[in-house]
């Protein structure tokens, strides 16, 4: 007994000795936080010397939950743009030190004073070719049943996206989305109500529609993307791709925040957004990276399909974000 | 042997006023108590004191449908569990030791699985272009696929597998204390296997069943990750929509609310199945 006691403690103390040079990374895991750790994380502690910790997944109430107690120990986390917006106005981030994160490349839509741009993805249209006759073009697609029968398959958590692809698909111009016209959404969605199976993570997409489960779904660029590595046949419809962006965070309080910053000031770099682009298949957030990328990579991006392609406007959803959940889940329980 | 076992660790089978209660209840105080108080106060003072989130919680008609939907998937995967396991107990029970311990060995290994893993093995499974599916078509015996995930059907397969342990266990207990003798009295008398069972098996088992069923019913109440994935959105249950109210939502009062009504009818159950059953008979096998 008393072995295992002096034994821990000696783990204890090391661990906080070594804290000096170490720091806590956190994202969503999968083949996303891979290509994180292989692109930033690998170089950066090699470069600085400090060692990075993964950990994850990303879940907003442990952050808080951190923050709240006073013992933040994750230090960089990958989190959806409107959290970001809601949770700075909470107060639960730190401001992101500009002195040593260069700006002047970072494109402006996804970095603000609390968050700076982790990499930027599209919702696409992706079906799977061996269940789907035909070749289905937009949104309005994915409610015409007659035209392509089969399940389709959506994100299930209140979020932007799906109310945006229902007003699209029952004709919004892209320019009126918002404000978002919720009754008309959710009469949109009534109509195909029945043939929805939802997916709740980026793995559970893609098994529904690689199984053929769903025919058609809603996916992430990047997941859709890691579906064709894998020589699974699935097609894609880039018209009115949907793009919104991951950011970067320090929780207020991080232990370790100078070097969450050099951290940031790496991963956003053009060539670590570059080698990240390159693993993931999502889009750089700074404009130099194209250039240290190859021509094949860059076609992968939602870069390449800039025509129809329609900002989710994560301002709106960062301020309207509770009462969109109410009616979300009243009508999905329903 | 195992349900003895079980039956003896029950805290209540403490010796009264003895000093190692104390532990005990020094690690209730702090694991149970502690939490459940600070549960409550946030529930009444986040974002703001009152009691404004219990008047949002039975004002949401989302949230009451949660709610009776979870009792009703509870309710369907106990009665259903009951059904499956019971035979099963049986059989354990009157197996030969030897091949009984390793018909256990199946049982409890299957429940040291990875929860997550067995339940995308169900999916697997169950999907309208799972193995399910895909054999009864190709025998010919169906020619849609049967809708057996995303809904009621899938939820309760998922569920009634993962609790089948936790009934069989309590349940082996008690039809092992039951004498043979007795049936075979039964049926001496002209009693027919179904009329044995019934009066005599049955009434005799009735502890075990309780056991089991109440642990099953409390445990199901407040499952995650099995109905999330096997489920659809229109029988979601309560444990999915408060992570979503705290995770996404931050929206912690209302969830600290919700957490804290399941908890109170969770308890009124059990002290309403402690007045039927007995207090040593219903906590016996847990």
């Amino acid at each position: 007994m008393k072995l295992i006691l002096t034994g821990l403690l000696a783990g204890l103390l090391t661990a906080t000795a070594a804290k000096a040079d170490e720091m806590a990374f956190t994202s969503w895991g999968g083949t996303t936080q891979e290509a994180q750790t292989k692109s930033w994380a690998a170089p950066f502690e090699a470069s600085s010397g400090i060692k990075v910790l993964q950990d994850g997944p990303t879940d907003y109430g442990k952050l808080k939950a951190m923050v709240d107690a006073g013992n933040v120990t994750w230090d960089v986390v990958d989190v959806e743009m409107d959290f970001a917006i809601k949770a700075a106005k909470d107060g639960l981030l730190e401001p992101i030190d500009y002195a040593v994160v260069p700006k002047a490349d970072l494109d402006p839509r996804f970095s603000n004073e609390h968050a700076v741009g982790s990499f930027y993805y599209s919702f696409v249209l992706a079906w799977n070719k061996g269940t789907v006759t035909g070749e289905p073009t937009g949104w309005a697609d994915m409610f015409d049943t007659k035209k392509f029968p089969g399940k389709r398959t959506f994100y299930k958590w209140s979020a932007p996206g799906v109310i945006e692809i229902a007003l699209l698909a029952d004709g919004v111009p892209a320019d009126k989305l918002y404000p978002l016209d919720l009754d008309r959404a959710f009469k949109k969605l009534d109509t195909i109500k029945s043939d929805i199976v939802w997916w709740g993570g980026g793995a559970e997409s893609q098994q529904l529609i690689a199984s053929g489960e769903a025919a058609f779904g809603q996916l992430w660029n990047g997941r859709v993307f890691a579906l064709q590595q894998d020589g699974t046949d699935v097609g894609v419809a880039w018209n009115q791709n949907l793009t919104a962006a991951d950011v970067l965070v320090v929780p207020k309080g991080a232990k370790n925040k100078d070097s969450a910053m050099k951290f940031l000031a790496a991963a956003t770099s053009p060539t670590g957004q570059a080698k990240f682009a390159e693993a993931s298949g999502y889009a750089p957030i700074n404009t130099k990276a194209k250039a240290e990328m190859p021509a094949d990579a860059v076609k992968a991006l939602p870069d390449a399909h800039v025509d129809g392609q329609i900002n989710l406007d994560m301002n709106y959803w960062a301020k309207h974000r509770d009462e969109i959940a109410t009616r979300w889940y009243a009508w999905q329980t329903k | 042997m195992q349900g003895n076992s079980l039956r003896r660790s029950s805290v209540a089978g403490l010796p009264a006023g003895s000093g190692s209660a104390l532990p005990a209840l020094l690690l209730v105080g702090l694991f149970f108590i502690v939490p459940v108080v600070a549960l409550l106060l946030r529930s009444v003072t986040d974002p703001e004191p009152g009691l404004q989130n219990y008047a949002a919680l039975f004002g949401s008609g989302t949230y009451v449908r949660v709610f009776l939907n979870t009792f009703l998937v509870a309710s369907v995967v106990t009665a259903v569990t009951i059904l499956v396991a019971f035979p099963v107990a049986w059989m354990l029970a009157i197996m030969p030791p030897a091949l009984g311990s390793i018909v256990f060995g199946i049982i409890i290994l299957s429940m040291w699985t990875n929860l997550l893993t067995r339940t995308y093995a169900w999916m697997v499974l169950l999907q309208r272009t799972g193995v399910i599916n895909r054999t009864l078509m190709g025998l010919g015996i169906i020619h849609e696929p049967l809708p057996l995930i995303n809904n009621l059907a899938g939820v309760t397969i998922g569920m009634v597998y993962i609790m089948l342990p936790f009934m069989i266990l309590p349940l082996v207990g008690t039809l092992r204390a039951i004498d043979p003798m007795t049936l075979r009295a039964a049926a001496l008398c002209g009693a027919s296997p179904f009329e044995a069972f019934r009066r005599i098996l049955l009434p005799l088992s009735l502890p075990g069943i309780a056991a089991g069923g109440l642990m099953v019913f409390v445990m199901s109440l407040g499952y995650f990750v099995t109905p999330a994935l096997l489920g659809g959105t229109s029988n979601m249950m309560l444990a999915e929509m408060i992570a979503q109210t705290v995770q996404s939502l931050l929206n912690w009062g209302l969830g600290s609310a919700a957490a804290f009504v399941l908890l109170v009818v969770t308890m009124a159950l059990y002290a309403i199945q402690l007045r039927l059953v007995g207090a040593k008979r219903a906590g016996g096998g847990i």
